[in-house]
Parts: C-alpha cells; structure tokens; sequence
C-alpha cells in the first residue's frame, strides 16, 4: 500500500511538472504576482492551448477553490462539495438500479438461451445509442427531477454488469456443474452456492466500471433535466463563464474526477472485503 | 433376490455430434456389482470409462438400457444421494473452506448445524486431514485437496462411491499414499467403489475386480478377478500375485487395444 501511494504520487507530481513545464515553454508571460514564488518568465513560444485561459496554472486552479465564485457567494468548494454529494446521490442510485437490472438479466440468461437470444440484441443496441439523445426523453417522461438522471446514470451502468454476471455465472467448471447435480441440487441451490460465487470476481469486475460510468451518467443526465445543483450543472454554469475565470470549470472537472475515483475505491473495498479469502489479490 | 448393488443391463450411448455423426461411446455393456466391491475400470482414452461411471451416477442419459443403483433406478438413485462422487480434478469451491466443502451435501440437504459440523469433522479426521478444516482450498496441497474431495464424496456416508480418476494428476509418490489412504478408507466405511483409472497398477493394488474395456465402441472387453489378499499395504507390491496380476491386466489392456488396431 505504501509503495502504490508513493506511486500515485509521482504520478501526480509529473503530471503537474508536464502541465506546468508546456506553459513554461509556450504559455502566457510568468508574472512574479500570479504565481506563489515570484517567478518572472517569458516562455520563448506561444501556444494557443497552453495559454492561461486554455491551460489555467495550477496554482491558479487549486487557489480557485477557495475563492467565492460570484460576489459575496460562498467559496467554491463549498458549492462543489454539495454539488458533489448531489451528484453521487444520483449515481449512487443509478448505480443500484443498474447493477440490480444487470445482475437480474444475467441471471434470466444464463438459465434461458431463449430469452437471451431474443433480447441481448436490443440491449447491445440500447448501448449503441448515444446517452445524449436519450436523456431529454427520459427527463420527460419520468418528470422525477434526480431520480430521472439516476436512470439515465442506470442505463449506462447495466450494461457490464448484465455481460459481466453472464460469464461469471457461466464460469464453474462442467465437474463442478456435475457435483451438484449428483447432489440432485435444485437450480436455485445451483444458483446461490455455485454460479453466483463463483461469478463474484467478474461482477466485481463490472462493478468497478459502473461505478466510473454511473457518475458520468448522472452528469450528462443533468445537463438537459435543468438540475442545477449538482456536477452537470456547475459545468454548464462554469462554462458560460469561462471566458472571466477558466480556473472554476478546471476546479470542477477535478471535483467531478474525484467522486468517481471515490465511488471506484468504495466498490474496491466492498471488493476486497467480498474476496479477501480467495486465492490471488483483488486488483484495483 | 438381486443382490447387486450396481446393475448396468445392455447400455448403449451414442453422442450425436453437430453435422449428425454418431459416436458410439458406449455398446451393450453388463455389469452387475456386488456391496462391498472394489471395481475398478481400466481402458485406452476415449474408451467410454468416465461416461459409464456417469450413466450409473445419472449424470448422462444412456441411450438405450437400465442401471440400477441400490435397488433402485439411477435417477431415483441420484435423488437419494445414493452415491457420492469424486473428479479427476478435486472440484472444491474456493470461496468455502474445506470444512465447509465437506458438509455442501448436508447443506443441500438441510442437516442440522451440529450434525454437519460433527460428521464434517468426522470424514476430515478419517481423510487425515483433522488440523485444516479451517484452510481454503487453494492452501492446500493437490494430493490434500483430493482428500477433502474424497471426504465430501464420503459425507453422506453413501453406499456407493464413484471415482472418475481421482489421482490422474498428482505425481507418484502422493498417488501412491493416496492409493493407500483410500484402501484404508474401503475398509473402514465398507462402502462399494467404481473406480477409473489409466494405471494399471493402481488398479490392481486397489481393487477385488478390474474390467477391462476397449475403445471405439466403448466395450467391456474382460472382467479379471484381483485375489490378492486383504488389507493391502505397502507389502503387496512386493507379492509375486501382484505382478503376475499386473502381467494379465497389461496383456488384456494390449488385446483390447488390438481389437481396435486390427478393425
């Protein structure tokens, strides 16, 4: 554990080293007041991406946080972190609704070849349709403010989920099929103390992704449901102001990242708890 | 009066492959076992062994045929957990520990919590394997975990054991003192055992009766009486019977093989 957190950390330092030194190279004037040790530069090139409103420094976006984002508001961190709660409710919500249609449609499919047959064509092809066009449909039909998003963040997650149960519950060996048959064990014993044990890996597998997806599915959910109090809609509001302070949109894309990193380490600790008496390391 | 305990009476098997060929895996086979036989059943891969020993367990359908197991039909049979079951490989579930493998059968069955704890403890000391219980499979050896396979088939304390070469893939020195375990497991439980094997040795050390089947139809070729004397150990091995047992098992496994070659 210490080893990987002091991977993270380099990690994160030369991403900021790589950030900051293309500013260096071909960014906007360095002035001793804008950044925290007085340097003054003139980078030799100017890159159109690598400009302060482009390419804020990150200084500039971490001292963003603690600033009110409009007049005599409260800091933006705090306007991020109830946006973020907001936000995780609904992926959180998405996320159990979504693994629970997943889960249940592996486990119709892997006792009916019919019905997976006939219905796993329409699923893939749900997924071929873009998350963007179904929202505002959603929206209006279900007229459920967040609990709307929460199925649309849904529909994004069951998917690996529904894939990732069917294999898993198609993985015990023929012999181990065999054994409970000469147990004449019924397909629901079959079910609770073979398949879906045997199938946990792999859901968890699934899992993870969803978690990511679930949080992604709630943003763009939010984007044309007229929510305004979580992620998406600070994006939106960050957005239009961009061009006054590009720090802020920066700030919340990081906020953004951050809860679906959280969610992906709560689902890794579920995992590793689930999974701790089996063979092999649980992997994040 | 039937006294068999296995009765298996003009079996046929015939796989039907994909573009309609037909295998026969198994023809006219007659096979009546005795309580308290040790049979093992020798043959060329692709003989038919393991596919006979899951018609008895009723785990593959016979084409044509009857087997009877305890009196009753072999589905019947099955229902009653009659027989318990041992694999090639030890098929114990990783997530259970091998207590917990061990009473799997009583589970299914809704035995009591002190019944599956006491008779679990009771087949772990029986299979040696008293002190790890509480281990999971994957801490254990190969030849360890075919116990603990052994001591589940062996939970339901059933009245006949099927065994689809349980020792095929440990190496000879553990498959020797498994040959001897397992000897010494017969004996104690009286328990009658079907047992597949390749080795010829091992079939002969083990059992009162080796049938000997041959390839492509899958038949019984012969049926030869092993008179060594009981209990076995390691001094059998040693017994001049031994080796001309040995001697008359390879010959007939040569003329069941040549059955095929000449054809």
């Amino acid at each position: 554990m210490g080893r990987q957190t002091v991977a993270l950390v380099i990690v994160l330092l030369t991403l900021v080293m790589v950030w900051e030194g293309v500013k260096w190279v071909g960014g906007d004037p360095w002035f001793a007041d804008s950044n925290p040790w007085g340097i003054e530069h003139n980078p030799p090139f100017r890159f159109k991406f690598a400009s302060n409103l482009n390419l804020p420094h990150v200084w500039d976006i971490a001292a963003a946080f603690g600033k009110a984002s409009r007049r005599n508001g409260p800091p933006l961190y705090e306007i991020l972190w109830y946006a973020s709660l907001f936000t995780f409710r609904e992926a959180v919500t998405g996320f159990v609704l979504g693994g629970v249609l997943g889960f249940g449609l592996g486990v119709v499919f892997v006792h009916s070849q019919l019905l997976e047959r006939s219905l796993m064509p329409y699923i893939v092809a749900s997924q071929t349709i873009p998350i963007l066009a179904i929202a505002p449909m959603v929206i209006i039909w279900l007229q459920a403010g967040w609990v709307s998003v929460a199925v649309i963040s849904a529909y994004l997650t069951f998917f690996p989920v529904t894939i990732n149960t069917l294999r898993g519950l198609r993985s015990p060996d023929p012999m181990a099929l065999e054994l409970m048959r000469s147990y004449a064990a019924s397909p629901w014993a079959i079910l609770w103390k073979l398949r879906l044990p045997a199938a946990l890996p792999q859901i968890f597998t699934a899992l993870k992704i969803s978690a990511t997806a679930s949080v992604v599915g709630a943003i763009i959910g939010e984007l044309p449901s007229g929510i305004r109090d979580g992620l998406g809609g600070a994006i939106l509001n960050f957005n239009s102001y961009y061009i006054s302070g590009p720090e802020r949109l920066w700030a919340t894309i990081l906020a953004s990242a951050g809860v679906g990193i959280v969610f992906y380490l709560l689902v890794v600790g579920v995992e590793w708890w689930v999974l701790r008496n089996r063979a092999g390391e649980v992997s994040a | 009066m039937d006294e068999a305990i296995v009765a298996v009476k003009g079996v046929n098997k015939v796989f039907e492959g994909r573009g309609g060929q037909r295998t026969v895996a198994l023809q006219d086979i007659n096979l009546r076992i005795a309580p308290g036989e040790f049979v093992s059943i020798i043959g060329p891969s692709g003989c038919g062994k393991s596919t006979l020993l899951r018609v008895v367990g009723d785990l593959v359908e016979p084409t044509e045929g009857e087997v009877m197991v305890a009196g009753k039909s072999a589905r019947a049979a099955r229902l009653a957990q009659a027989y318990g079951i041992a694999f090639q490989a030890p098929v114990l579930y990783e997530w259970r520990t091998i207590l917990k493998n061990i009473q799997l059968p009583m589970e299914l069955r809704g035995f009591s919590k002190e019944e599956k704890e006491s008779r679990a403890r009771e087949m772990l000391a029986l299979v040696e394997l008293a002190d790890f219980g509480g281990h999971y499979p994957w801490q254990l050896s190969g030849g360890m975990q075919q116990r603990a396979a052994i001591a589940r088939a062996l939970a339901m304390r059933p009245s006949l054991l099927l065994m689809d070469e349980p020792f095929g893939a440990l190496d000879e020195m553990t498959r020797e003192r498994m040959n001897l375990a397992l000897q010494a497991i017969w004996q104690k439980t009286e328990t009658t055992v079907i047992f597949i094997t390749h080795s010829i040795a091992e079939a002969v050390f083990l059992s009162t009766r080796v049938v000997v089947m041959s390839a492509r139809p899958g038949q019984i070729m012969e049926e030869i009486g092993i008179d060594l004397p009981l209990p076995r150990d390691e001094r059998t091995h040693q017994l001049p019977r031994f080796f001309e047992l040995l001697n008359e098992v390879r010959s007939s496994l040569r003329r069941a093989e040549g059955v095929h070659d000449g054809a």
